[in-house]
């Protein structure tokens, strides 16, 4: 262990040490290693992270927990009226087999589990997908994960098979006494003809900071459809990296869904490659950023073949000193015509000192193509407001009912009620500024 | 009910209201009218409490109560309703909601329990009927995809639904066929009560065929420079403002 009280590349190496319990083969795995080593951290000259202040996180010393699942029942967890799920645990990047309740999944053909019990139970499949997406090594953070990730969630759909309960992918860090660095590390394999749906969401069980640090790898084979929702709910010292790959081939559907409502730094990269045609992709999110709050949201939707369409609606509302980045690159390949694309961003100050940096890109290399961006960024409708207190309704409910409508249009794509539904009444308290105990991440969170 | 005493008030260091007076009973129905740019859409403003507005001197009385003292969702708990020249659109806010929202706090306002769901739709669906507003709200947001009849129209409702003691018509005429006119006044009519009083703020007479005042105002220059009974309307549709602005001018 390394006794610097920042933290370096090297004494994120030492923390690991000479341990070989990685996901990873020995290739990839070195591979990693090699990466890590050419590379800095990203900082403010490094393209795509100028935005990330990445010393936020460097200025912790992170350490690992020990190699042992976690044993205790978490008492009081996280729980959505009615969303009836498949539950899997994970407490500081450890499958939690006590507090997961997978067992009648398994009894079918579909595996839902840890990715070291899908490694060995389908061991083509993981040789097949693990790792073969450029996202691996796509940063620092996501080739350490490549390199020292022990578990995660792995998923594995026969061809013409379905999901019927979602899959709930729940990620605790319990914080106790240490600055920890959890890595997580899923696999998602839908093969032809399938359909799923999973949420997966973060909380932490202390107020304590904690590095989440996780890669998702998700393929789509011919027909398949998937639906991702986020729900991004840690406590206040929570940093989260959340690296996701999507690879769509011909004629699948990917749907997600990301819910930021709090976190010290929170950064998604989103990735989805569309390789084959007619596949289609909606990517939607919503923030929630106050206090110091960094949220970022980096996604780049690459359209490689013909007759596909993506649209990305993004939400947001910023107050006090937060930052929110809105990075978003459409690629068309050339010859990949009849490809549809949208992107829209739209974020609301609530302060005088909220920052939102919004950039939609367009790279189109293709000419029949209807792409269409916009980006708009301001504050409530003074008028608007005017007019509804007009009407007796006090400032602060004027407000409330505002951006209640600006954020439900987000809401209002995803189309799992009991979640939909959670986050109505989520939101809609947290606008309020009432504070519910006990809903998510152990009476912590401040949406809470 | 109301007794404005000396009332100036301005926009960006410009002087709008330059010293009005007025006073208004219950029961009674005053009409203002006034060339353009005359203040009398400042007026209805500043009585809502609009704060673009800066009020610089006199006095706003209503019901014993120091006007400018309270916020706008005060003023409208207290009993004042401003039926908009421009009723904004507010995406993705229902009406329902909205009307829900405001009832709840008029309501909370006089002692009361908020209203059931049941009992607020059938509230909602008399007052539709009373102001006779065809349209169909459910799931609609605050005027958006309105036309401008609509709009209109449903100032109107939100009046019927809010039960104002005053009640202030920012040229609720205005961009209305005659149709529409004439449901627009018959709603405003069918809420008229000895208990409550208006002010009519128009250009034309043509909506006082229908909405008939007690008395009509001319405001020119930020003052009320001639006031009348019903018939000073009619002379002002005959002859304009020429005559009487350049009387106040001599002044």
């Amino acid at each position: 262990m390394s006794n610097h009280n920042k933290l370096t590349k090297e004494n994120l190496l030492a923390l690991y040490n000479d341990s070989k319990s990685y996901i990873s083969d020995s290739e990839s795995h070195k591979k990693a290693i090699e990466f890590i080593n050419n590379n800095d951290f990203p900082n403010s000259k490094t393209e795509d992270w100028k935005n990330t202040d990445i010393k936020k996180i460097t200025k912790h010393n992170f350490t690992i927990y020990n190699n042992q699942s976690y044993k205790d029942k978490i008492n009081d967890t996280f729980y959505i009226y009615d969303l009836n799920a498949i539950q899997i645990v994970f407490v500081n990047g450890r499958f939690s087999p006590i507090n997961s309740n997978i067992e009648e999944i398994n009894n079918s053909n579909i595996f839902v589990g840890s990715i070291k019990e899908g490694k060995e139970k389908h061991p083509n499949i993981f040789k097949k997908y693990y790792n073969t997406t450029d996202i691996t090594n796509a940063n620092i953070f996501s080739a350490l994960n490549t390199a020292y990730a022990e578990d995660g969630a792995f998923i594995y759909l026969p061809k013409n098979t379905e999901l019927e309960k979602t899959v709930h992918i729940l990620y605790y860090s319990d914080g106790a006494d240490t600055k920890g660095l959890i890595q997580n590390r899923n696999l998602v394999v839908a093969e032809e003809n399938t359909k799923l749906e999973i949420l997966t969401s973060y909380h932490a069980l202390s107020y304590d900071t904690v590095l989440n640090n996780t890669v998702t790898e998700i393929f789509l084979e011919e027909n398949s459809n998937a639906k991702m929702n986020i729900f991004q709910g840690e406590g206040e010292g929570a940093f989260q990296l959340n690296n996701l790959h999507i690879s769509q081939q011909k004629g699948s559907t990917f749907e997600s869904n990301t819910a930021t409502l709090c976190g010290e730094l929170v950064r998604n990269d989103l990735v989805v490659n569309l390789n084959g045609e007619y596949c289609q992709t909606n990517l939607n999110g919503f923030y929630l950023a106050e206090k110091e709050h960094i949220f970022d949201n980096f996604i780049k939707v690459n359209h490689l073949s013909a007759n596909c369409q993506s649209n990305q609606l993004y939400k947001g509302t910023i107050d006090n000193n937060a930052i929110v980045s809105f990075f978003s690159k459409v690629y068309v390949a050339p010859d990949s015509q009849k490809n549809d694309a949208n992107q829209s961003n739209k974020n609301i100050l609530l302060s005088d000192y909220a920052k939102v940096y919004s950039m939609p890109q367009l790279e189109i290399y293709a000419d029949d193509v209807s792409c269409a961006h916009g980006s708009t960024t301001g504050q409530l409708d003074k008028e608007a407001l005017f007019y509804l207190r007009t009407r007796g309704i006090s400032e602060r409910i004027a407000k409330t009912l505002m951006l209640y409508a600006f954020i439900s249009d987000v809401i209002v794509k995803i189309e799992n009620k009991a979640y939909k539904d959670f986050l109505f009444f989520l939101i809609n308290r947290r606008l309020k500024q009432e504070k519910i105990e006990g809903l998510c991440s152990h009476k912590i969170c401040p949406s809470c | 009910m109301l007794k404005i005493t000396n009332l100036k008030a301005e926009i960006e260091g410009k002087e709008i209201l330059t010293g009005i007076n007025l006073e208004i009973k219950a029961g009674e129905v005053h009409a203002i009218m006034g060339p353009n740019g005359s203040g009398k859409s400042t007026l209805a403003s500043v009585l809502a409490g609009r704060d673009i507005y800066n009020v610089t001197g006199g006095e706003i009385e209503f019901k014993g109560k120091n006007l400018l003292d309270l916020s706008p969702e005060e003023r409208s708990r207290e009993g004042i309703f401003l039926a908009f020249q421009y009723p904004v659109e507010i995406p993705g806010v229902s009406i329902t909601n909205f009307m829900r929202a405001a009832v709840d706090e008029h309501r909370k306002h006089k002692g009361l329990k908020p209203m059931s769901a049941g009992e607020f739709l059938k509230f909602m669906k008399e007052k539709k009927a009373l102001v006779e507003l065809e349209a169909k709200l459910e799931g609609r947001a605050v005027n958006q995809g309105f036309s401008g009849g609509e709009k209109k129209k449903n100032e109107v409702f939100q009046m019927a639904m809010l039960e104002p003691t005053l009640s202030v018509l920012d040229e609720t005429d205005s961009g209305l066929d005659i149709d529409a006119l004439k449901i627009v006044a018959n709603g405003v009519n069918k809420l008229k009560s000895k208990d409550t009083a208006s002010i009519v703020i128009t250009h034309y007479q043509r909506l006082l065929d229908f909405i008939v005042p007690d008395f009509v105002h001319v405001l020119y220059n930020g003052k009320i420079v001639k006031s009348g009974g019903k018939e000073l309307a009619l002379e002002l549709e005959e002859k304009g403002y020429e005559e009487i602005k350049k009387e106040a001018d001599k002044k």
